[in-house]
């Protein structure tokens, strides 16, 4: 990934807006605008433009279906820049930490 | 009837589409971007039945059959993970190219929701896109796959006897 796709991935994640519309897409794989739209408080341009962005991230896919757009999370710029960052024994150790971390707080969690 | 969904994949890749297209299709060799197994078929031709094994040959991963082959723009089949019991899905491979180099899109249709099958290609994906990118522009998938597959290659044994070739003739 050379250093304008990173520019563009970085610039896609830093948004709040743009990250809660991921989730939305990840977890409703071939969804249309509307149903995106629909979960959120801005306009449906405003949810187009942030579209844009993460399509420009190559962080979303979206593909023809009859006279709508199915939308689908594509999870492999941020794998590649997982990959740059680490390698296999930080990837092993972070991996540990951070399901230390993720179960701890789950536990916490459940005594609240 | 089983709930399904579909999960896409997509990288661009910096070389030619011939050679990304060699990569998914080549037999004979390992394919470094599918987990190191062998594409096993009588011929790369819609109908025919197709398998990945490991490198030993004796354990078939995945069976299916060729849906479509559309040499160097589209590469489909179905697809069964042999130590499951689940429904089969389909894999698609589709490859166009642009000034930038190679769009490379895998859409894994059908998956059934819920099962082993859709976690496995859920995450490996990203891997499979991300190792075929590394063949082509490097010649060789990044360090972490490589001893990845050396551990593979080491613990084959561990595998369910189920999916040992013997099990899955290929028609």
């Amino acid at each position: 990934m050379d250093e304008d796709q990173l520019d563009l991935l970085f610039h896609a994640m830093a948004s709040q807006p743009r990250r809660a519309i991921l989730d939305v897409i990840r977890t409703n794989a071939g969804c249309n605008v509307n149903f995106v739209a629909g979960h959120f408080d801005f306009s449906r341009i405003g949810v187009m433009k942030h579209l844009d962005v993460l399509e420009a991230a190559n962080l979303l896919i979206s593909q023809k279906n009859g006279r709508e757009r199915s939308l689908f999370f594509n999870p492999v710029p941020l794998q590649e820049v997982h990959e740059h960052w680490t390698d296999q024994y930080s990837r092993h150790f972070a991996g540990r930490l951070t399901a230390l971390k993720r179960n701890v707080e789950k536990k916490e969690k459940s005594h609240d | 009837m089983t709930e399904t969904t579909k999960a896409v994949f997509r990288v661009v890749i910096n070389g030619s589409i011939d050679a990304v297209w060699h990569e998914l299709t080549k037999q004979g060799e390992a394919q470094a971007a599918v987990f190191n197994c062998w594409l096993h078929a009588q011929a790369l031709a819609v109908g025919n039945s197709m398998q990945m094994r490991t490198a030993s040959g004796k354990y078939a991963m995945v069976v299916g059959k060729i849906t479509a082959f559309e040499p160097p723009h589209r590469f489909a089949h179905t697809f069964r993970f042999t130590q499951y019991d689940d429904p089969e899905c389909e894999v698609i491979y589709d490859l166009k190219q642009l000034p930038a180099g190679v769009e490379c899109t895998l859409t894994v249709d059908r998956m059934p929701v819920g099962t082993k099958t859709a976690k496995d290609m859920q995450g490996g994906g990203s891997m499979i896109t991300n190792t075929l990118k590394a063949m082509v522009e490097t010649g060789r998938p990044s360090l972490g796959t490589r001893l990845m597959y050396w551990v593979f290659a080491r613990m084959e044994f561990v595998l369910s006897k189920k999916s040992q070739v013997q099990n899955w003739p290929l028609k």
